[in-house]
């Protein structure tokens, strides 16, 4: 027997993939834009189409920009009552919508408001969640989405499948896929809508502030940069770090840490690179100090050239390295820095 | 609104997930006959639970479903000052995900405790890291939910709660009230946890503090709970290769490798 507290669902009547598209200050994260170009490349498997599906108020000037991304359609709400994001209100939204249009997949960038906003409507419409994917496909036959994420500290990859429930929910990490290239030329279907069955709010927004950790390098985001030197525990304290920081600037990069470094406090959280920080996908890695824990690596997998300084041979970080040097990270660092200022020179 | 009660969930995590073994059916970790401890960012939601009761008042309940060996671990929240623990073990949970797992929580949250003020949860668990369980188990009892609680300040007279909260990739502190009941789940760089004393965590054992409830007392539907109750199944799992990479490797004069690394580096084109 079924669950009796689950809906019934006819699988054939779920078509179509969506993006939830978060936006916040009139900016859409880029992580929803970035989940409809992996989308567009799903959808054209299942031969259906994408919708991004958009929740707030004072929306006009961001409606076509996941159609510029790709999306062929929006479908949204502008509601006084989604003038603030309160989680649970803006979960329902995207239940009472699924339930109307019966997508067969609904994918949410894994933000901080995302991983929030996920779970509580897959489990609203009773049907599964996967987050934290890192990577998706479907399977043309049963419709399904195959679900893969590292398990289990990493090691083990899992797929994961809802065969008897639609949608079909999961997230993904910002960077984890490429962000599409933005076309103005690219036409698309706006559909608003109305909402009706709102939750009572039970809440108030009282206001927010900004926090800016004190950073003192000065250097872009980690997630922005096309070069970043990333400090391991190796670097043992923060005179390692400042070594690493104009190693970085020189290069024109920025800094990142692993977790062990940002919490030991020699770099801010917001440098913090792997599975429960950021994901970066840069031209070019250098871990200097760094063991390579497999945590770090699901945040830095993607990045087109790794390079590893480290003083022990065994080191799992030389399993990930294009270029790896066994030796002081700091002899090594000293004397790129050396070089380089000799290039800039010439 | 007399009092608090204020219930944390709290998972047995398995201390050591590189070294763990699946059930080859359901691919699930088997957590039976291995060592539990308490996932970590619960106890920073215990903290939080702690301090709140400190200032207002009120009842702090862990509860947890896990094998009976769980026993212990709530018998080490009592010794960081919780009130009483309930420990849910049964075969019919086994092989649960989280929707699953969300289900047998909330309902024995509202069976055993129907006057709940707050539900107070780790941000996510350090073995399967998902962060689905505080707004599931929200889902299924209908009240609101919020990620990421700094702080949490009840006003027992008017039934409300003020939650500050942390969006860390943002940057951003946010200020909200709510009505209670409500559940909120913890930033985990917040409410650094206190020590466990060693007198109350005996005196738990000793009273008996810590009940142990099977599925004969809960009365949760079996077809909702377990393997039975999950949408989703692991259908394949395969170890996380390496991507294919040069590995070429330095050994010798450090001034020499950073010479030998940076014409390679030129060579790719990274560094120009």
């Amino acid at each position: 027997m079924v669950c009796p507290e689950w809906n019934q669902v006819n699988k054939n009547d779920y078509r179509g993939i969506w993006v939830y598209v978060e936006h916040f200050n009139g900016k859409i994260s880029e992580g929803s834009l970035q989940l409809i170009g992996k989308a567009k490349e799903l959808a054209s498997k299942l031969g259906v189409d994408v919708a991004a599906i958009m929740l707030g108020k004072d929306l006009d000037k961001l409606l076509m920009e996941p159609i510029y991304y790709g999306a062929d359609k929006v479908i949204y709400a502008n509601d006084d009552r989604l003038s603030i994001y309160l989680p649970h209100i803006y979960a329902a939204s995207v239940v009472e919508l699924a339930n109307k249009y019966k997508p067969e997949i609904i994918l949410f960038a894994a933000t901080k408001r995302g991983r929030e906003l996920a779970p509580y409507v897959a489990n609203t419409l009773r049907s599964g969640i996967t987050a934290d994917c890192t990577a998706l496909d479907v399977d043309p036959k049963t419709r399904d989405l195959d679900q893969v994420r590292p398990t289990y500290g990493g090691n083990i990859l899992a797929h994961i499948r809802t065969p008897t429930r639609r949608p079909q929910l999961a997230s993904v990490r910002p960077n984890v896929f490429p962000t599409p290239p933005r076309d103005e030329s690219k036409k698309g279907e706006l559909v608003e809508e109305k909402l009706s069955k709102l939750p009572e709010p039970r809440g108030r927004y009282l206001g927010s502030k900004s926090i800016t950790e004190e950073d003192e390098s000065g250097l872009p985001p980690v997630e922005k940069s096309d070069i970043v030197v990333v400090a391991g525990k190796g670097v043992n304290g923060v005179e390692g770090v400042k070594l690493l920081t104009d190693l970085a600037k020189l290069l024109n990069g920025t800094i990142g840490g692993t977790k062990k470094v940002t919490d030991a406090g020699w770099l801010p959280t917001s440098r913090q690179i792997g599975q429960t920080g950021r994901t970066i996908r840069p031209a070019l890695y250098i871990g200097m100090g760094v063991s390579g824990a497999i945590q770090h690596v699901f945040g830095m997998n993607e990045s087109k050239i790794i390079v590893a300084v480290n003083s022990d041979p065994n080191a799992p970080i030389f399993n990930y390295v294009d270029y790896g040097i066994v030796g002081d990270y700091k002899q090594v660092a000293e004397a790129l820095l050396e070089l380089l200022r000799e290039r800039k020179k010439q | 609104m007399d009092e608090l009660t204020i219930v944390v969930p709290v998972k047995a995590a398995v201390p050591n997930i590189t070294a763990v073994r699946l059930d080859p059916n359901t691919h699930n970790l088997v957590r039976e006959g291995v060592p539990l401890m308490i996932n970590p960012y619960d106890r920073n939601a215990v903290e939080l639970a702690l301090r709140i009761k400190d200032r207002f008042g009120g009842k702090v309940i862990t509860i947890s479903m896990a094998p009976p060996n769980g026993k212990d671990f709530l018998e080490s929240t009592i010794g960081m000052g919780v009130d009483e623990g309930i420990l849910i073990t049964d075969r019919v949970f086994a092989g649960a995900d989280t929707l699953a797992t969300s289900h047998a929580i909330a309902k024995s949250i509202a069976k055993l405790y129907p006057n709940f003020s707050l539900i107070i949860m780790g941000e996510e668990t350090t073995d399967s890291t998902t962060a689905h369980m505080p707004a599931q188990v929200a889902s299924w009892l209908e009240i609101p939910f919020v990620y990421y609680a700094t702080d949490a300040e009840p006003n027992i007279k008017d039934g409300t709660v003020k939650i500050t909260r942390y969006l860390e990739d943002e940057g951003l502190l946010e200020e909200f009230i709510y009505n209670m009941p409500i559940i909120m789940s913890v930033y985990r760089n917040s409410n650094p946890p206190r020590d466990i004393s060693l007198n109350r965590k005996i005196m738990a054992k000793v009273n008996g503090l810590v009940k142990v409830l099977t599925n004969k007392e809960l009365g949760l539907n079996p077809d909702c709970v377990g393997l039975k109750g999950s949408p989703t199944i692991v259908a394949k799992i395969e170890d996380a290769k390496p991507l294919p990479r040069k590995k070429q490797i330095f050994q010798g004069d450090p001034k020499e490798g950073a010479k030998w690394l940076l014409e390679n580096l030129v060579k790719e084109g990274v560094i120009r």
